[in-house]
């Protein structure tokens, strides 16, 4: 893991040592892209303050706020997706009262809940989590109802020929077997639902991560711009390695 | 004395559009306690169905089917099945795994690990009790689904050709250890397969069963000591007269598709 991570580092390292290499020999204009040492020097000096007055935040603030909306909106998403999809594949008249309008919800990008979001919840990290929310939710419901049709029917069998009741069936054979494609699913589905948190902190939230390129952008000042980009960037690389740890370390059977 | 007996049982699949296929028709056996009892037939032959309907998991369409002279209709801790392949929970380890059916019945937490360190212990396995499936071989998968099967203390065993996926050496070396435990635990075992050298080498008796709709054509004591040798000349003079009946099934069967 620890080796696999070092070779990730590798040509990062490349492209910003080329990168800085291009400003310094004016091969591009450092105004409209600084390289990380003008941007990263900025942040310095600034003292890891950005904006001012109401819209003044620290940077490390401003990550733990996008990194929490994204991750309580997924694990939300997640829970209520995977009790959705069981719930649906239970019951015959759930299957028939849901599902329909779940396969219609599907396919609505998450940034185009914003605005209902801000409706409902008016501005601030409830509209955020909602966001992520039902971009993650429809989706999963349709692969948790997926993932149950697809476990494995000598498993099934075998929890009978136990005396497993249905009960015991869904909640020791069933519920356990489509976790991991469910989580596999959620993985997937994280980026468009970190877009989406990006999306509301730009157009409405005025914190978090999104907020710190708008500023920059309000403000002319490229530094801030690029500053923005990078730990967009570096935060939703994490929140997705958390993911994969996750994954790895909780969720990690697969069907054989 | 228990025994297992199936009395004259049909089964019909009900397909779409009113369209049904005869799986079984008329197959009658009776399976004694202590008996090591193999189903031959050959591939599609109802063999699977008929033990699928012993261990309660499916209805018969007609006749019944009777363990202690209960009629079977639900799955019945008297009798259970052993699938091709383990079919181990592969998010629990080798004790939960063997532990499921107790956990299932509802059998206190002290009495359900006892249990299952004692058929751990039967089937030289507690080193493995903290593996995981896939860290295991095929063989060793499949010698804990029998360890499953054990711990419930069942009448019967059915074992739906549990080591056809196996490479030979695993074969034979898994063929040995289920003649060990069935001697060990004197088990009763009805098995299904599709290999007349396995079906000669196991059993005190082979049902020969005919390509579908499955019948029971024949039953074939087979008198030879244990252990037995596959290079033995009358375990040969088995082998050919089985042959004979399946190579003539399997043709019957490619006439009638």
């Amino acid at each position: 893991m620890a080796r696999s991570a070092a070779a990730a580092l590798v040509p990062w390292l490349a492209l910003v040592a080329l990168w800085e290499l291009a400003a310094a020999r004016g091969w591009m204009s450092t105004t409209l892209f600084p390289p990380p040492s003008s941007f990263i020097r900025f942040a310095i000096e600034s003292d890891f303050r950005v904006g001012f007055g109401q819209e003044g935040m620290t940077i490390p603030v401003a990550i733990l706020a996008s990194a929490w909306r994204v991750v309580m909106g997924l694990m939300l998403g997640f829970v209520a997706a995977v009790a959705t999809g069981i719930a649906v594949s239970m019951s015959r008249f759930l299957s028939a009262a849901i599902l329909p309008i779940v396969r219609g919800l599907a396919p609505i990008a998450p940034i185009a809940w914003i605005p209902v979001g801000i409706v409902v919840f008016g501005i601030g990290n409830p509209t955020a989590i909602f966001v992520v929310f039902t971009g993650v939710y429809f989706l999963l419901t349709l692969s948790t109802v997926a993932a149950v049709q697809s476990v494995d029917s000598r498993l099934i069998k075998t929890a009978r020929t136990f005396g497993a009741s249905n009960r015991q069936i869904w909640a020791h054979v069933v519920f356990p077997a489509v976790l991991p494609q469910v989580f596999t699913m959620l993985r997937i589905n994280f980026f468009a639902a970190w877009m989406a948190v990006l999306a509301a902190e730009m157009v409405g939230l005025k914190n978090g991560v999104g907020m710190i390129v708008i500023l920059g952008r309000e403000m002319f000042n490229p530094n801030l711009i690029m500053l923005g980009i990078c730990i967009i960037g570096v935060t939703g690389y994490a929140v997705d390695a958390l993911l994969l740890l996750i994954q790895r370390k909780v969720l990690w059977w697969k069907p054989e | 004395m228990s025994s297992l007996v199936v009395n004259r049982v049909t089964k019909t699949w009900q397909a779409a559009k009113g369209l049904s296929v005869e799986a079984i028709r008329d197959a009658s056996l009776r399976v004694s306690s202590g008996e090591f009892v193999a189903i031959l037939g050959p591939s599609g032959c109802g063999k699977s169905t008929l033990l699928e309907l012993c261990a309660g998991l499916e209805r018969v369409s007609g006749g019944f089917i009777s363990i202690d002279g209960e009629e079977v209709r639900n799955p019945n801790p008297k009798a259970v099945m052993v699938f091709q392949e383990h079919a181990l929970f592969p998010w629990l380890d080798v004790e939960s795994n063997v532990g499921f059916g107790l956990k299932m019945r509802k059998t206190a937490v002290n009495e359900r690990w006892r249990k299952v360190r004692d058929v751990l212990e039967r089937v030289k396995l507690v080193k493995f009790a903290r593996h995981y499936p896939h860290q295991l071989s095929g063989g060793m998968k499949q010698r804990v689904a029998i360890a499953r099967a054990l711990v419930g203390s069942p009448e019967f065993m059915l074992m739906d050709e549990p080591f056809a996926a196996l490479d030979f050496q695993t074969r034979v070396l898994m063929q040995q250890f289920l003649l060990e435990v069935w001697a060990g635990f004197k088990s009763t075992i009805l098995f299904v397969t599709h290999q007349i050298d396995e079906a000669v080498l196991l059993a005190d008796r082979v049902v020969v069963m005919s390509a579908a709709p499955g019948r029971v054509l024949e039953e074939i004591a087979i008198a030879l000591p244990r252990p037995r040798s596959m290079t033995d000349p009358e375990f040969n003079a088995y082998r050919v007269r089985l042959t004979s009946h399946m190579e003539r099934e399997v043709m019957h069967g490619a006439e009638v598709q």
